[in-house]
């Protein structure tokens, strides 16, 4: 794995290590809306490498990290029957759900008056509305941004989506995301492969959870060049993603 | 349809990575229950996946698990 990619601890894995094989995860969710706790946490097991992964990318501490996905298990726990049921993917909607969870600490919106509770923690309520500051030049590709800066008391903006709450309409089935995770290796690679400059704006998006006009500012770039970094960046790993998969598909 | 417009736009969209007139656009565009649009976003989180695992896996510290399983146990019983 790439050095921008954080990892290499103690409990790293490769990407073969997150494709199983039975149980499935389908099998285990169905035993966990029953209540089975067993099944739930091989579930846990199977799947919470690449949330704690995620999370620790994104937040400064290992326990900002934990907490989320002790947060995030916990709604599955309570949603995973309505993604069983609707035919989505639990890993998919894992992902986005840490990723969701984490800018939304990252970015200071977390435990705004209330007190940080496992059970407590909602991804519906709206952030607030943030600028960005100046002291986000220093922020180098990679980092995880903390939004120290970000304005108190503003009304939150509705057509932000990170305030949004994720539809079960918008995530893909089992079968796409399992052809995802058996072509990861590949698929990872994909940050590598952008230039620099899309990536360090592409890293800033997903991971630091700031928009265009943050990113600019944290870049020192003009806002122009940084969304046409962004979209060329996105276009090609949709494209590599299609590349991958439907070659591969086409050799099955 | 013209739906045409917003197809750069689909994953930044979803990271929140758009400001300004071009996501009210989509939020709007969406909201009216564009099929194609809705397809796009769909696949637009197959993207995000992939970004998303761009992470290398790391196991967390056992007591995180422990730390849930009693919660999720305690949240269970019949006594609470």
């Amino acid at each position: 794995m790439t050095s921008e990619l954080k990892g290499g601890a103690t409990g790293s894995l490769d990407a073969q290590d997150l494709i199983t094989e039975e149980p499935s995860v389908d099998i285990l969710l169905a035993r966990a809306a029953q209540g089975d706790l067993e099944a739930f946490g091989a579930l846990y097991d199977q799947l919470a490498p690449r949330v704690y992964g995620l999370a620790a990318r994104i937040l400064p501490s290992q326990q900002q990290a934990e907490e989320v996905v002790q947060e995030v298990f916990l709604k599955l726990w309570s949603e995973g029957p309505q993604l069983g049921i609707a035919g989505k993917s639990v890993a998919a909607w894992l992902v986005l759900t840490t990723r969701a969870a984490a800018v939304h600490r990252v970015r200071g919106e977390h435990g705004r008056g209330h007190t940080t509770k496992l059970a407590e923690t909602t991804l519906e309520r709206p952030p607030r509305k943030t600028k960005a500051k100046t002291s986000l030049r220093t922020v180098t590709a990679g980092d995880s941004v903390r939004r120290s800066g970000a304005a108190q008391g503003e009304p939150a903006n509705p057509h932000d989506s990170r305030a949004r709450t994720l539809s079960l309409a918008w995530l893909p089935p089992p079968a796409a995301v399992d052809l995802l995770d058996q072509r990861m290796v590949l698929l990872r690679k994909v940050l590598d492969q952008l230039p620099k400059p899309q990536r360090e704006a592409l890293e800033l998006a997903v991971f630091g959870g700031l928009n265009d006009n943050e990113i600019a500012t944290a870049l020192g770039e003009p806002l122009g060049k940084v969304r046409t970094s962004l979209r060329a960046a996105l276009t090609f790993v949709k494209h590599r993603r299609r590349a991958v998969c439907g070659t591969w598909a086409a050799n099955i | 349809m013209g739906c045409q417009h917003l197809e750069e736009l689909y994953e930044l969209w979803l990271l929140g990575a758009i400001s300004g007139q071009s996501a009210l656009d989509l939020s709007e565009h969406l909201a009216r229950g564009c099929p194609h649009c809705l397809g796009r976003i769909r696949e637009a989180t197959e993207t995000l996946y992939v970004l998303g695992l761009a992470s290398k896996p790391e196991h967390p510290h056992p007591r995180v698990k422990s730390e849930l399983l009693r919660e999720l146990s305690r949240r269970t019983s019949p006594h609470r």
